[in-house]
């Protein structure tokens, strides 16, 4: 998985070869090398590793050796790293893990840098705090996004579908499941069936008026909440109008396998920054919807940094790195090799720079970003420690629901007591 | 003493790599987590000693740590029995004097060496994913196959299978130990008229006692610490719901998905009492049902 450029390969083995011949001179100390470690897909990592060589050659000296991993493991292999002291020196943080990390010591903070080697001052106040813990920025933004229903267009045309995406509600979903699935014979389902994915269920427990995570980190979701959404995707599973619960239960699959890459579906739940991706192994071409509102309920989507670059407590040349990390928001050349594929960046500079250069799928994913900003609710509270074993117990027990082996009401009660165990247990 | 030394003095020069291995790399770490599984340990902080609070928790308010157990020895209970059948099975077709036996005994052997790769680990989930080709050889002869890996009533049996198929070296151990029994026993038997049935119950399972206790010890031990497979085909979660939870596993996601580096070594030294425990009682009891046929002093 990791792959060393090729100047970082020479950048080694000149200074091995170096390092043999004239030991500590001043040519090993200006070797500098620093890892960037982050969670990634095909075109994620090729524009990444394109980001590296850039910075590589505007800063001979610096050598980045770029580590990337698919998200299923990503959070494993850097636990494993931080226990043997052994973490990259900046690595690609997550909103949800944020909280856990800082608290567990794992990151620096990066305010001394502002200002001197990092440059902010004009970026978006709101996406930028989104880093903060405890009033320090231990987390740099490197874009925003928000939840999205992709669809298939071309499904949606062929049913004939003419609904508001932007406004619609879970009943409209329904409808348009139903239409879907007719339209193609079954071959093609309405949706993902979306039971295990606590990120949409998230939306669905704002919408009935709470948050899934109160004050100092306590759950605040009810069995109800729980009981309520599990019973919807129970009702269209009857129906047959989403995916086969085979295929439900395969937890956190790759994006090339979900079902709008596939084809056996219409639409499923992601990532607004996600689109560029799954557009690349998208047969058809994709659009994007909100997640459906609750009739006369809250709204239940939110706006969030996506992804952080953070300073690890283990980076020694924090210079490097910072000058790395400063490069990533600002240097014009190279913001515009990461376009939005991990999110709308928060400097306004560098979205006017990017806006006429956009491909069809990041034009999508702006327009998008505009049409929801007046229909989204506040950034949720950090997420407490803990919140990782939480999703899993969901998508656990949601499981023996999906399969019809767990009673929809008694599942949906011990979640929410798991869950309040798990993050007690985790304080 | 000094005679046990000249006794045992090449044995000890043989152990020699082993030994330093063991107390230069191994020792160490296995002490400290003994210590560790007295305190919380989050990787990153300092451990702090809470005394039996994880074992106490792993007794009485852990749902999932009975689950692993009760997986854990479903499968042990299935997996070692049908491996040691399948082994000795083969051992005994094999065990018939042909000509091209080594090119046998090397194809057998290969899935044992191959079964616990990841590679085969992946090709297991593929083989008995829904669409999978168990299924698509089942539809053939018109019988709808079940999802086998998802579903959480299956999945366990597809490791069982994974299992028997290695049955490698066990049967290796069989083979040789088959050879050791006299032929004059199966022809004075033959001439008696001794059916077959009884030729194997009478003289072939009890000369072989010593090498099926052997086996059976080293296959449950094994058994108890089976992960890779596990932990590939339930994408490392123990999923779906939990049915794939192997011991291990749990060990595993607790130390390095939760950060309870403290807890996960309790787990752990449980296991090993869990494991000692069989292997006394398989010591205790053979001495029932063991015989050697050349016992020294």
């Amino acid at each position: 998985m990791t792959r060393l450029t090729r100047r970082a390969l020479l950048g080694t083995i000149g200074a091995a070869a170096a390092a043999s011949t004239l030991p500590a001179t001043p040519i090993f100390a200006a070797d500098r090398s620093i890892r960037h470690y982050w969670w990634g897909n095909p075109e994620r990592d090729k524009r990444t590793f394109a980001v590296i060589d850039t910075f590589q050659k505007k800063n001979a000296g610096i050598a980045v050796s770029g580590e990337t991993i698919g998200w299923g493991d990503y959070w494993t292999k850097m636990a494993t790293q931080t226990a043997g002291r052994n973490m990259a020196d900046l690595v690609q943080m997550d909103y949800r893990f944020l909280f856990e990390y800082v608290h567990r010591g794992a990151l620096k903070p990066l305010d001394e840098f502002v200002g001197k080697s990092l440059m902010i001052a004009d970026f978006d106040k709101g996406p930028l705090d989104g880093g903060k813990v405890d009033g320090k920025l231990y987390a740099l933004n490197i874009g925003s996004n928000s939840q999205v229903m992709v669809h298939n267009t071309r499904a949606f045309k062929e049913a004939g579908i003419d609904a508001d995406l932007i406004n619609w509600t879970w009943d409209d979903f329904g409808k348009v499941c139903e239409k879907i699935t007719a339209k193609s014979g079954g071959k093609m389902k309405g949706s993902d069936d979306l039971s295990l994915m606590i990120e949409t269920f998230e939306s669905w427990v704002r919408q009935n008026g709470r948050e899934f995570y109160g004050p100092e980190g306590k759950v605040t979701a009810t069995a109800e909440d729980v009981a309520s959404w599990w019973q919807m995707w129970a009702d269209l599973r009857k129906a047959g109008v989403v995916r086969d619960k085979n295929k439900t239960v395969i937890l956190d699959p790759p994006i090339a396998e979900s079902g709008i890459a596939v084809g056996d579906t219409a639409m499923s739940h992601y990532w607004s920054n996600q689109m560029v991706g799954i557009q690349a192994v998208a047969k058809d071409k994709i659009g994007a919807a909100m997640v459906p509102h609750k009739a006369g309920g809250k709204p239940g989507q939110f706006i969030k940094p996506s992804m952080f670059l953070s300073l690890s407590r283990d980076a020694k040349d924090t210079e490097a790195a910072i000058a790395y990390m400063n490069a990533w928001v600002n240097d014009p050349e190279i913001s515009g090799i990461l376009g939005l594929e991990r999110g709308i960046p928060c400097s306004p500079k560098v979205r006017a720079a990017l806006t006429p250069k956009l491909t069809e799928v990041e034009k999508l994913s702006v327009d998008y970003f505009t049409a929801i900003q007046s229909k989204v609710g506040p950034l949720p509270l950090p997420a407490p420690k803990g919140a990782g074993e939480v999703r899993d117990a969901f998508m656990r027990i949601g499981t023996d629901v999906v399969l019809g082996k767990a009673e929809v009401a008694e599942a949906a009660g011990m979640f929410i007591e798991d869950a309040q165990t798990i993050v007690e247990r985790a304080q | 003493m000094k005679r046990f030394f000249a006794r045992n003095a090449p044995a000890y020069v043989f152990l020699l790599p082993w030994l330093i291995g063991f107390f230069l790399l191994a020792l160490g770490p296995i002490l400290a987590s003994l210590y560790l599984s007295f305190t919380r340990y989050d990787m990153v902080s300092a451990p702090r000693w809470i005394g039996w609070g994880n074992y106490e928790y792993m007794f009485t308010r852990d749902r999932r740590f009975w689950k692993a157990l009760e997986v854990t020895f479903t499968y042990v209970a299935l997996a070692v029995p049908a491996r040691l059948i399948m082994a000795l099975g083969v051992a005994m077709l094999l065990d018939k004097g042909l000509r091209t036996i080594g090119l046998y005994r090397a194809i057998f052997y290969l899935p044992s060496l191959l079964g616990a790769s990841i590679a085969i680990a992946i090709l297991w989930r593929q083989l008995f994913a829904a669409d999978g080709v168990v299924n698509q050889v089942l539809a053939m002869v018109g019988i709808q196959g079940a999802s086998w890996i998802t579903d959480p009533d299956t999945s366990l049996y597809t490791l069982v299978v994974l299992a028997m198929w290695q049955f490698g070296s066990p049967m290796l151990i069989f083979l040789a130990g088959l050879r050791g029994i006299p032929r004059d026993l199966y022809e004075a038997a033959e001439i008696d008229g001794t059916p077959r049935w009884r030729q194997f119950t009478r003289i072939t399972l009890p000369l072989l006692a010593p090498v099926i206790f052997f086996n059976l010890v080293l296959q449950t031990i094994d058994s108890f610490k089976t992960f890779s497979s596990a932990f590939i085909i339930s994408n490392g979660t123990g999923a779906p719901a939990d049915s794939l939870l192997f011991y291990t596993v749990y060990l595993f996601n607790e130390a390095f998905k939760f950060f309870r580096m403290g807890y996960a070594s309790a787990l752990a030294w449980f296991l090993l009492v869990i494991i000692a425990t069989f292997t006394a009682i398989a010591f205790f009891t053979s001495k029932y049902w063991v015989h050697y046929e050349n016992e020294r002093d």
